[in-house]
């Protein structure tokens, strides 16, 4: 079902297509295995169109836009396999914009120069996204941070958003990818890009103030990045969706295309009530909420719902191209295994469904 | 969730919401069985005098004239206090066929009897041998003078023993290819001679549907809606207009308060893969509440969803079981009594929604028929 867009936002949409289109497997499969699995100076046209300034308000130079917006480009990133970490960008930078006074970082990770990402997982699960292990301690005026993150984009970061456990509970902070005691260790994922440990040991670090309490700084993140992940997810399995479409119309089996049999009909019907329900749950969500306020109920279903269907789609998606769908060479692979590593980060489906059980108070 | 009332829609709502505390019969409210229609008329026709009866038809046949939005309000509200579901045969089916195709004198003799409840229609489409193949129905009609003679028999018919009249489709044209250019739409007096009505009990237990016999009955030919032989059309025209009614989340909302009811008073609540499962089933409703929101909002702005309505019935019937399946899960052994089970936190009537909420995926298109048609039509896959 079409989404009613302004024609702002159809033009926008537009842009991010183009972007995406300029991307693809094909440049996806040349970062696998890279040092740094993106070109930066593609991250630096996304912040050239403004993109990862989307929801920048504009007295802070950026763009003032709704998570409608950003939805629209990074479903187009999701479609394209797009590398570079256009959400996890444009979400720091909302962040780093948060404060009365702007972050220092935060014009140089709006225009793409610099890449700063959030670092808030500690455990596989997220099971204390609220409550981090990671220690904030005030020494002489300073802030120095020690613990670990887990599962952290850090490739070619130059700073991470952290969230630790201060005098006043949880908050977000600053913490520069050079700083003393800061030391990452990275493994590889399916996808060819890198997950890192991030380890601190009392690393200088600045409090990126929040707009309201100190932990909504850490939630308002923790939503955002539900949200920008989900967009992402949507784009893959909707390209997927458009390959095997297509894959089902010229394959040709007893003599007819497989696109003919019922059995895989009903199958590619059941993969679009996926993908059609995840978009309409994923755009009335982003369209009833402030970038900055998100009901995390909400957040929860959204990542919840997009995790398990792309994952459902993309496998199926496999099933239905036979053999060919196993091969590195095909590209289908690719789509599975992005949605494996979205649908991981900030916790998979039955994570998120557990914070959904406190949240809506399916509890006794 | 994410549709908000304009003023005048909350207005609307707030005087709906008023007038139904303080008029519906506490012994209609939730009844999960439909009642019969000595207890179901009278509140049908206090409606119709309340001027609500038909919220989607035009103002000059008797209806509310009432946007999208506040149809969906009165669904919302009517469903919120338990109020039993009326017969639609005639308010959302043969009513808009009519106001569509029909002539000015079946306008004028058959829509008021609708708006005041005074005559009840049923709907005469599936036979034995033509269920989801409707288009090879049998049942005949031969247009003899001024008269069709029909013979043959439908059955399913919801509400043919209570009902007075029968839209049907009808065979006029047996050798016409292909079959759909050979069904006529015909209006028929269901106490005329030859005519004889079995009803049939459904698994939950209530009489809802029957069987209709057709001897040889004489029906005047003014009775023919449209065209001869254009029949399929006429049927299909109004099609998915209704889907929007029945996949409101309202129910889907309503159905998880009495699993969480249920859950908390046999203590499954507590247990985590429970929870687990209830949580799932919640996003879905949510996901429901998002899918809803979309299609009024581009029903609102261009005409209809076109064949991607069907995965709003989709989505929503198979959703509606799947929450059924958890109210029976969380009953554990009381899943299987007949009665409501009455418990700390209130009476939660378990097995007779569990059972009802089958028919769901088969009336009104069956999934599997469902999923045929997007595939062909919305996802352009081969036959
Ligand atoms: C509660 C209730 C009320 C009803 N009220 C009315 C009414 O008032 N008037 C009326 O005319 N009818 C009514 N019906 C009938 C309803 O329209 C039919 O049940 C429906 O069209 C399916 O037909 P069938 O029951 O003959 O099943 P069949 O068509 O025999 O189907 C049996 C099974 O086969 C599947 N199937 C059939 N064809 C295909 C295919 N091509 N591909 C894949 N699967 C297929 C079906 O999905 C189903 O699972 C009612 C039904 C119910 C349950």
């Amino acid at each position: 079902m079409e989404l009613h867009l302004s024609s702002e936002q159809t033009l926008l949409r537009e842009a991010a297509a183009k972007f995406a289109a300029a991307a693809g497997p094909k440049v996806a499969r040349g970062f696998r295995r890279r040092d740094i699995s993106f070109a930066p100076e593609k991250l630096r046209q996304a912040g050239d169109l403004g993109w990862l300034g989307i929801l920048v308000p504009s007295s802070a130079g950026g763009l003032s836009l709704g998570l409608t917006e950003l939805a629209l480009v990074l479903e187009q990133a999701g479609r394209g396999l797009v590398c570079e970490p256009i959400g996890l960008a444009a979400i720091s930078a909302a962040a780093l914009a948060q404060g009365h006074t702007p972050h220092p970082m935060l014009e140089r990770t709006m225009n793409g120069a610099a890449l700063v990402v959030p670092a808030l997982q500690e455990d596989a699960h997220c099971n204390d996204l609220a409550e981090p292990r990671m220690r904030a301690a005030d020494a002489d005026g300073s802030i120095r941070l020690t613990g670990t993150k887990s599962f952290v984009c850090a490739d070619g970061a130059d700073g991470f958003l952290i969230s630790a456990y201060g005098r006043d509970g949880p908050a977000l902070f600053y913490v520069d990818r050079h700083a003393q005691g800061c030391e990452l260790s990275a493994t590889q994922t399916v996808d060819g890009r890198k997950l890192s440990t991030l380890r601190l040991k009392d690393a200088p670090a600045d409090v990126v103030p929040s707009r309201q309490s100190s932990r909504n700084a850490v939630e308002a993140l923790t939503d955002l990045a539900l949200i920008a992940l989900s967009a992402e997810l949507l784009g893959v399995m909707e390209k997927a969706q458009e390959i095997t479409l297509d894959y089902l119309r010229i394959r040709k089996q007893f003599g007819k295309p497989i696109g003919s049999f019922q059995a895989l009909q009903h199958k590619a019907v059941d993969i679009y009530i996926r993908t059609q329900t995840t978009r309409s749950l994923l755009y009335q969500v982003a369209a009833n909420n402030d970038p900055y306020r998100i009901d995390p109920a909400l957040a929860v279903a959204v990542k919840a719902k997009a995790s398990e269907d792309a994952l459902f789609v993309t496998e199926a998606c496999i099933q239905l191209h036979g053999a060919i769908g196993f091969t590195d060479e095909h590209d289908i692979g690719l789509y599975l295994k992005r949605a494996m590593l979205l649908s991981s980060l900030f916790g998979n489906a039955a994570a998120q469904r557990r914070r959904y059980v406190n949240l809506a108070d399916l509890t006794v | 969730m994410f549709r908000h009332d304009s003023p005048d829609e909350a207005a609307f709502r707030a005087e709906v919401r008023t007038w139904l505390a303080a008029n519906l019969p506490a012994a209609l409210r939730g009844r999960t069985n439909r009642p019969p229609p000595a207890e179901l008329m009278p509140w049908y026709r206090m409606l119709s005098r309340k001027g609500w009866i038909a919220p989607h038809w035009p103002k000059q046949h008797g209806g509310m004239g009432a946007t999208l939005n506040q149809q969906i309000v009165m669904t919302e509200e009517l469903a919120q206090v338990g109020a039993p579901q009326l017969p639609a045969q005639g308010l959302n089916h043969i009513g808009p066929i009519l106001i569509e195709f029909g002539t000015a004198a079946q306008k004028a003799r058959h829509l008021p009897p609708i708006i005041e409840g005074s005559v009840i229609w049923a709907q005469g489409y599936s036979e034995p041998g033509a269920g989801s193949d409707l288009a090879s129905l049998a049942t005949r009609a031969t247009l003899e003078g001024d008269h069709f003679i029909v013979h043959g028999q439908k059955i399913w018919t919801t509400w043919g023993h209570h009902s007075d009249w029968m839209f049907a489709l009808v065979r006029t044209a047996p050798q016409a290819q292909p079959r759909q250019a050979g069904i006529s739409f015909l209006l028929l007096d269901l106490h005329s001679p030859g005519i004889t009505i079995r009803p049939i009990k459904t698994i939950a237990g209530d009489d809802e549907f029957s069987e209709v016999f057709f001897d040889n009955v004489m029906v005047p030919a003014e009775n023919l809606v449209g065209k001869l032989n254009d029949g399929w059309r006429i049927a299909n025209a109004l099609l998915g207009h209704e889907r929007l009614g029945t996949s409101n989340p309202q129910f889907a909302l309503m159905a998880l308060e009495r699993i969480k009811t249920m859950a908390r008073a046999s203590g499954v609540m507590a247990d985590p893969t429970f929870q687990d499962r209830l949580a799932a089933a919640s996003i879905n409703v949510i996901a429901l509440a998002a899918l809803f929101s979309h299609a009024v909002e581009l029903t609102n702005r261009q005409h209809g969803l076109g064949p991607d309505s069907s995965i709003i019935k989709i989505f929503g019937s198979e959703l509606l079981q799947a929450l059924d399946e958890l109210l029976i899960e969380a009953a554990g052994s009381h899943a299987a009594a007949e009665q409501p089970i009455a418990t700390d936190f209130g009476v939660v009537d378990v097995s007779t929604p569990f059972l009802q909420v089958r028919r769901a995926t088969i009336y009104g298109g069956s999934s599997e028929i469902q999923r045929n048609i997007v595939a062909r039509r919305v996802l352009n896959l081969p036959n």
